[in-house]
């Protein structure tokens, strides 16, 4: 298979049932996506300005040049897809701050359902 | 004196002065006249709002640059060289070092990330551009 090359950012494993939504809000290109426990980035739209980066309080976006995240960077793009887009922050989940941090979270929480979106 | 610290006054100076440049130059101005025909009055507030949101994380553009880059005929790869050149220009004339830098980092990713958008494909090299 083909290569695929982008420049993005990308969400990872901690924002898994923290999803606090700020990225949403700060982001130029409203390139985020809503599933029922997480946000992802679409790759082919985010242009890599890396606002989102330092908004996210649960620290779960990463450049795609970090290593490492290549099953992420695939987890984004596919559920970019599938998933509404998202532009207006909403409340995180009230547990939120309880999941922040704990380690392995997509084995044991990951949700392919979609999110309200908008 | 050279500013060194962003603001929305410093990022209207940025826009004005680089675009004015913008048009005067050979290799970039039958581009844009021809992508921009009518009101630049409006793609100048556009400018401004992306650079705010980029900057100063302001939120006030949204949109999709993407798309709007794959619209516009003629697109080249060296373009956007010609526009990061004069854009870095620009930013060292009116920011100290610090600011410029910052400002060319953000431009050059934002610029790589268009460029493979619009012109990587996976059957070809893709040759990184250098700042």
């Amino acid at each position: 298979m083909a290569e695929e090359r982008t420049l993005t950012f990308i969400v990872t494993d901690n924002c898994i049932k923290c999803k606090y939504m700020d990225c949403v809000e700060v982001c130029p290109v409203d390139c985020f996506y809503e599933g029922e426990n997480m946000l992802v980035i679409h790759p082919d739209e985010c242009i890599d300005c890396g606002v989102c980066e330092p908004e996210c309080p649960a620290e779960a976006i990463f450049p795609d040049t970090k290593p490492g995240l290549e099953s992420w960077l695939k987890l984004n793009a596919d559920y970019a897809l599938v998933w509404p887009n998202i532009t207006i922050k909403r409340d995180p989940p009230a547990d939120a701050k309880e999941f922040d941090g704990v380690s392995g979270k997509f084995e044991r929480y990951f949700s392919p359902n979609p999110g309200q979106g908008d | 004196m050279k500013i060194d610290q962003i603001s929305e006054d410093g990022i209207r100076r940025l826009v004005d002065e680089f675009y004015a440049r913008v048009r005067a130059d050979t290799e970039l101005a039958p581009i844009f006249y021809r992508a921009i025909p009518g009101d630049w009055g409006l793609h100048l507030a556009t400018m401004r709002d992306f650079w705010s949101s980029v900057m100063l994380t302001s939120g006030r553009y949204k949109g999709n640059p993407v798309a709007v880059h794959l619209r516009i005929e003629g697109m080249e790869p060296r373009l956007f060289d010609r526009w990061l050149e004069l854009f870095s220009d620009t930013c060292g004339e009116l920011f100290d070092e610090s600011l410029a830098e910052s400002l060319r980092a953000k431009a050059l990713r934002i610029a790589e990330s268009l460029k493979l958008a619009l012109f990587y494909r996976p059957d070809r090299p893709w040759p990184r551009s250098v700042p």
